[in-house]
């Protein structure tokens, strides 16, 4: 009820301060200050940083890091509550201390480490520390076998990345975005890596560093390029500057003749910083081989938040997209042949946590598909939807994990729901299943559909979107592959081998300590799995009923005067990830009511919009269209999924697929393989580079350490050749005295001569 | 010789040789050693030949290589004796081209006292680096000083020249004695077999004479170059540091000379400057103001009752001021800072000598060992040498 | 002799050029310089202070040389300085040198050489 209240006094201020009639909103110019306990947010976390790098200095051995962990977190998410409460509409920047402030001439570089508080930061600050609440808790649980040993690190880097993530989403300049966007770089590293005695955790670490750095390569020239261009980095200052403001003048008819290729290029560079963070063609490979983080991890850092890092960017910065000509197709492209591309390989993988990844990669691109469809509201709040339920899926599949030793091969476990305590992991896995596979009336159904209907709306995308509605039908297909596979059917599994060897010596008790855990070959009736104690379930069921309420997000919130119609869209319209206050109103409605003075959107081919090509189907609103067609694709791909992976499966290892797979020739095994991307670029990219860097290893060796050899032995040389004089005798520092002072004579007299006599 | 010298300079005192009161003065002011005029080559030429002087530099250099104690079996005392001869050939040479300039040029020369006075001053400094016994080094070094004392007194430095020999020749040297006696064992007769070995020979003479006299080459043409810029002295008698103008502020020396001549009635004295005390005489007119003072004011200052000027004919002949008026003025007006800084030191060097003299030392056992054989050493060849 | 030390006789001295000071500073060179050789060449530390010490005398004898050509008193309070300092060298040195002696029961002044000082 406060909610709401409050949303409509928001949405009025909003109305208030996007009037929708030039097609420019207008931020405001000048930001007020905020107050100072929203500094909270990221330090309350930074503090649980510190103080479980004093445990681990102190080598505590109890859950107490979790502990500080979780509390902290949560009051964190209780001030970002009352941020929200307390927002009255107009964005306000909180300042922690002066950061840069540099000032030349009449130009200056400001970029204060201080939080910018909009309706954007706000929405993805609730998810971010209400997600890291319950995910520290699950993770209490979770982690509970390296009590003593990593958890200590473990919990100072989730707490430093919750920090990170703060500074990325609350910072108020690009500065302050770049600290938080590395931040979050560091902690995926140290996190994926956590298991650091594990090659393939440490490789995985590596390969996520290292793709991301060409991401944050494009990212740092962008932030540079923006720098140079517009003379700040704050947003306030660069959304209200009168350069952008008459670029999107001119966006907004069509003439991107009229804005400079320097402008433009911003965008495509921090487009490439977004494509490697949110693990976007062709920089997604290494996304998937994060999974071998701890579960926990998977799904805050690689499912629920940073992964939308790249999200946020854009949306943060979509007045700089806009005025690009190029840079919002690219990002709509990219997206749908991510999102094609990740759902084929997930339909053919086996481990549920790889099928989840790259579910998660198919669904980063959905929502930049919806940036790049011009509508930013949509990408954000698929970022919602999916925050949940895919944090759902994945801590769900980490139950699997933890119970089951490691087993994560969908073709060694079966009927989980009949296992006695394991319901309601399969109910989460269930909920965060409809809702990924987009079953009607769940919110993932909203909101892809709210993307999918716009690629019909923004002329120019309609393919885009009808790659988009089979991609859907796809990860319905693939989503419920997984859950007949390991929920329902007989009931049998085999435990893994990884992680949990030594889980059985300590920690769970006596039941589990019999060999099972070291042979993953056994058979059912040796092994006990552990069910999910009352943390993991806590935040299970909390996450589920979360996944469930999400879809009302869909129905509260609508703003007729600022003409959104959700909530994810009153607040993002409120912000400058706004489409329709910079080109005003909701386009399709503008188009519905005036036809006549339809602005152009600037996006898309040029040229006139055809009504039958918006609409190709129904003609009418598409939105209502798309609830019909997803619809019936998801419930095919359920169907499917059910037909061929659960009808007549007495195995757990053999289902009707297996004979079907065989006509599809070698493409279900190209599939499993990942398409061989991962083998191209090791082809194209790693192998080259490791060729040329043996070249530079014996460049280095033989010159670069030659030459600096030859300048570490001319000082030996020399002390050998002036050693003898430190000999101790007195005499002999007496005649350098004495010679020295000849010479200085000498020296002095020759300039007096010269200079022509004494004066 | 003295009474000679005396004669003939007389009125100069024991000044600097051939200027007489009026005629040089006059000339060293007509002719002056501006930049322009003067330059180094001028000054040395006036003196000696260059080449001449590095010549004599050169022929020094081979002598005093020559002359540095090393060893009698390679040859240490012959090499002796011909180093000494080539350093008195060298100074031979230097006198005669030194007054072979002195006749043919008009510019004034020290007083003859000079020649012996830096013949023996010389000569005793290298005997005593070359003497390979170091009471003897210490003896020479006393000649040297006492020489130096008499160039202080060519020098109008009578004082100094004094403390000199007190200070130096009574007091320092006789420190080194001392010790020289109290850490060596001299050995008796003239084997040098017998000698520390840190006496018996030099280290790298060659080179040491090299670079030593490359730098006296270097340090006369730069000297002879930089005089050739003094300023040119003057009487100025407003200066303190002028003739008797010193006096002006000895006002009490001044009433005892004249009381000395009976030329003060009872009661008189000089009269004193009631701002600065200083006595009220004309050092260039010669007269002198007497006053008669009968207490004091109210304020303190003298009650003068009757006041009179002494005449240039009065002005007795011994009132003036003289080398240790002037020092002492000098030392205790312009460096009082000095004064207390070179106590400090003095200071110091007494406490750092005591605490350094009285540590004892514990020698090791094998050198213990070492000097015990050394001394038997010495004892039985005593006893040899007895048999 | 009395009569050269008589007080008439010890009047304010008259200006000279400085070619009559000029074979002094050379005396004043040279005794420097034979001194530094001494030092230089010298295995006995008294000895080495000895020629420290007529290093000094040369530079007195410059200062009382240059002094009488400026007619001023300064060189000869600068001599008493040099004096100073000559006595408080040679206190402490020879105290060193006792102490050294002590030590090595040798006067070299490369007895001490390991200390590389």
């Amino acid at each position: 009820m406060m909610t709401s209240s409050l949303l409509n006094s928001m949405v009025s201020t909003v109305a208030a301060i996007a009037p929708d009639t030039a097609g420019n909103a207008a931020q405001p110019a000048a930001v007020g200050h905020g107050p100072s306990w929203v500094l909270l947010i990221p330090f309350l976390p930074f503090a649980g940083f510190l103080l479980n790098a004093l445990y681990a200095a102190f080598g505590v051995k109890s859950k107490l890091p979790a502990w500080t962990t979780v509390g902290l977190l949560a009051c964190s998410f209780i001030a970002t509550l009352s941020m929200f409460m307390g927002y009255d509409g107009t964005p306000y920047t909180v300042q922690a201390f002066e950061w840069f402030s540099i000032h030349y001439g009449d130009k200056s570089f400001v970029a204060n480490f201080s939080f910018y508080v909009d309706t954007l930061t706000i929405y993805w600050m609730l998810f971010v520390t209400g997600l890291a609440t319950l995910i520290a808790l699950y993770a209490s649980e979770y982690m509970s076998h390296d009590v003593g040993q990593g958890y200590n690190r473990f919990f100072a880097a989730f707490a430093l990345f919750v920090v990170s993530m703060s500074c990325l989403v609350m910072g108020d300049n690009l500065i302050m975005l770049y600290l938080g966007w590395e931040g979050v770089g560091l902690c995926s590293y140290l996190l994926i890596g956590y298991f650091y005695k594990k090659p393939s955790a440490v490789a995985a670490a590596k390969k996520a560093f290292i793709v991301n750095r060409i991401g944050d390569l494009g990212l740092a020239l962008g932030v540079y390029l923006t720098f140079v261009h517009f003379g700040t980095v704050q947003y306030a200052e660069l959304f209200a500057s009168e350069t952008l403001q008459s670029y999107m003048a001119a966006a907004s008819h069509g003439d991107f003749g009229a804005i400079p290729g320097e402008a433009q290029w911003i965008a495509l560079l921090l487009m490439i910083g977004a494509f490697g963070k949110s693990a976007q063609f062709p920089l997604y490979v290494w996304l998937p081989d994060a999974m071998e983080g701890p579960t926990p991890v998977s799904a805050l850092i690689h499912a629920a938040t940073m992964v939308t890092a790249g999200v946020y960017l854009i949306a943060r910065m979509y007045p700089v997209f806009l005025v690009s000509e190029n840079a919002l197709p690219i990002v709509a492209w990219i997206g749908t042949i991510t999102a094609f591309l990740a759902a084929t390989i997930g339909m053919a993988q086996f481990d549920i946590k790889r099928i989840m990844a790259y579910s998660t990669v198919s669904q980063l691109g959905y929502m930049f598909a919806g940036l790049g469809f011009l509508t930013p509201t949509g990408g954000a709040y698929h970022v919602l939807t999916h925050a949940f339920f895919k944090a759902l899926l994945f801590l769900c599949c980490g139950a699997v994990m933890h119970g089951f030793a490691g087993q994560l091969d969908l073709r060694k476990l079966s009927g989980l729901w009949k296992v006695k305590g394991w319901g309601i992991v399969s109910l989460g896995m269930l909920v965060g299943c409809i809702n990924l596979a987009g079953v009607p009336f769940t919110a993932g159904y909203f909101s892809k559909d709210t993307i999918l209907a716009e690629a019909f709306v923004t002329p120019g995308y309609a393919f885009l979107g009808w790659v988009l509605i089979l991609t859907a039908g796809l990860t319905a297909y693939y989503t419920f592959r997984v859950f007949f596979r390991v929920f329902v059917g007989p009931v049998e599994y085999h435990p893994g081998d990884e992680l949990h060897d030594h889980d059985h010596d300590h920690g769970h008790g006596e039941e589990h300590s019999h060999d099972a855990g070291q042979h993953g070959d056994h058979h059912a009736d040796h092994f006990h799995p552990h069910a999910p104690g009352w943390a993991i379930n806590t935040v299970l069921v909390v996450l589920t009923g979360c996944s469930i309420l999400a879809t009302g997000l869909y129905f509260v919130g609508a703003d007729k005067d600022a003409h959104t119609k959700h909530y994810a869209d009153t607040m993002v319209s409120a912000s400058s990830a706004s489409y329709h206050s910079h080109y005003g109103t909701h386009a399709f409605e503008y188009y519905e009511k005036d036809p006549e003075h339809y602005p152009q959107p600037g996006h898309g081919p040029r040229g006139s919009i055809d009504a039958p090509l918006a609409m190709p189907l129904t003609g009418g609103d598409p939105h209502k269209m798309m609830y019909y067609i997803s619809g019936v694709v998801g419930v095919i791909g359920i169907a499917l999924a059910w037909l061929l992976h659960y009808h007549g499966r007495t195995k757990a290892s053999e289902c009707k697929m297996d004979a079907i797979a065989k006509r599809f020739g070698p493409l279900p095994r190209w599939a499993e393989n990942k398409w061989y991307v991962d083998e191209l670029y090791h082809a194209i990219f790693v192998k080259p580079l490791r060729i040329i860097s043996h070249v530079f290893h014996w460049v280095d060796k033989l010159l670069v350490d030659g030459i600096v050899n030859v300048f570490g032995f001319l000082p030996r040389v020399f002390a050998w050749i002036i050693r003898p004089s430190q000999s101790g005798v007195l005499q002999g520092y007496a005649v350098s005295m004495a010679g020295g002072l000849a010479i200085l004579l000498f020296v002095v007299l020759i300039i007096v001569s010269r200079a022509g006599g004494a004066s | 010789m003295v009474r000679v010298v005396d004669e003939e300079h007389a009125s100069l005192g024991i000044g600097l040789g051939h200027n007489t009161r009026d005629g040089p003065v006059r000339r060293v002011c007509s002719k002056r050693f501006s930049p322009d005029f003067g330059n180094e080559r001028d000054t040395v030429e006036q003196i000696i030949d260059p080449i001449a002087l590095y010549l004599i530099c050169g022929l020094g250099a081979a002598g005093v290589a020559l002359a540095l104690p090393r060893r009698d079996r390679e040859g240490g005392r012959t090499m002796t004796i011909v180093g000494g001869l080539l350093l008195a050939v060298t100074f031979g040479l230097g006198a005669l081209m030194l007054g072979l300039k002195a006749g043919a040029s008009d510019s004034p020369l020290p007083n003859y006292f000079f020649y012996p006075f830096a013949a023996i001053g010389l000569g005793g400094a290298l005997r005593m680096i070359t003497h390979k016994r170091p009471v003897y080094s210490a003896l020479y070094f006393i000649m040297t000083i006492i020489a130096s004392c008499g160039m202080y007194l060519l020098l109008s430095a009578e004082f100094m020249a004094f403390a000199l020999v007190i200070i130096y020749a009574g007091a320092i040297l006789i420190t080194y004695l001392f010790v020289i006696m109290l850490a060596t064992q001299a050995p008796t007769g003239d084997k040098d077999e017998l000698l520390d070995e840190v006496d018996a020979e030099a280290r790298e003479p060659y080179l040491a004479s090299a670079i030593g006299f490359v730098l006296i080459g270097l340090l006369t043409a730069a000297m002879f170059r930089g005089i050739g810029d003094l300023p040119q002295p003057t009487r100025d008698t407003t200066l303190p540091q002028a003739e008797d103008a010193v006096l002006l502020n000895l006002p009490r020396k001044v009433d005892r000379v004249l009381e000395r001549n009976d030329l003060l009635p009872e009661g008189w004295r000089v009269a004193r400057d009631a701002e600065t005390g200083r006595a009220i005489l004309d050092v260039d007119a010669r007269t002198i103001t007497l006053e008669l003072v009968d207490g004091e004011d109210a304020h303190g200052h003298p009650n003068v009752i009757a006041t009179r000027v002494l005449t240039s004919e009065e002005w007795p002949a011994d009132l003036s001021a003289n080398n240790l008026d002037r020092l002492g003025y000098n030392l205790l007006n312009d460096h009082p800072m000095m004064i207390e800084v070179a106590g400090i030191i003095l200071l110091m060097a007494m406490l750092g000598a005591t605490v350094l003299a009285r540590k004892h030392v514990e020698l090791e056992e094998d050198l213990k060992a070492a000097q015990a054989r050394k001394l038997g050493a010495y004892i039985g060849d005593q006893q040899g040498g007895a048999s | 002799m009395l009569q050269i030390i008589q007080p008439a006789q010890l009047a304010f001295p008259e200006p000279v050029e400085a070619s009559v000071i000029a074979p002094y500073l050379f005396v004043s060179a040279a005794m420097f310089v034979i001194g530094l050789v001494g030092f230089l060449t010298r295995k006995n530390m008294i000895i080495m202070f000895l020629c420290t010490e007529l290093m000094f005398q040369a530079a007195g004898l410059a200062l009382i040389a240059f002094g009488r050509h400026h007619l001023g008193a300064d060189g000869q309070t600068f001599v008493i300085f040099v004096l100073c300092v000559a006595a408080a060298e040679a206190a402490m040195a020879l105290a060193l040198v006792v102490l050294l002696f002590r030590h090595r029961e040798s006067l070299g002044a490369s007895a001490w050489k390991e200390l590389n000082g």
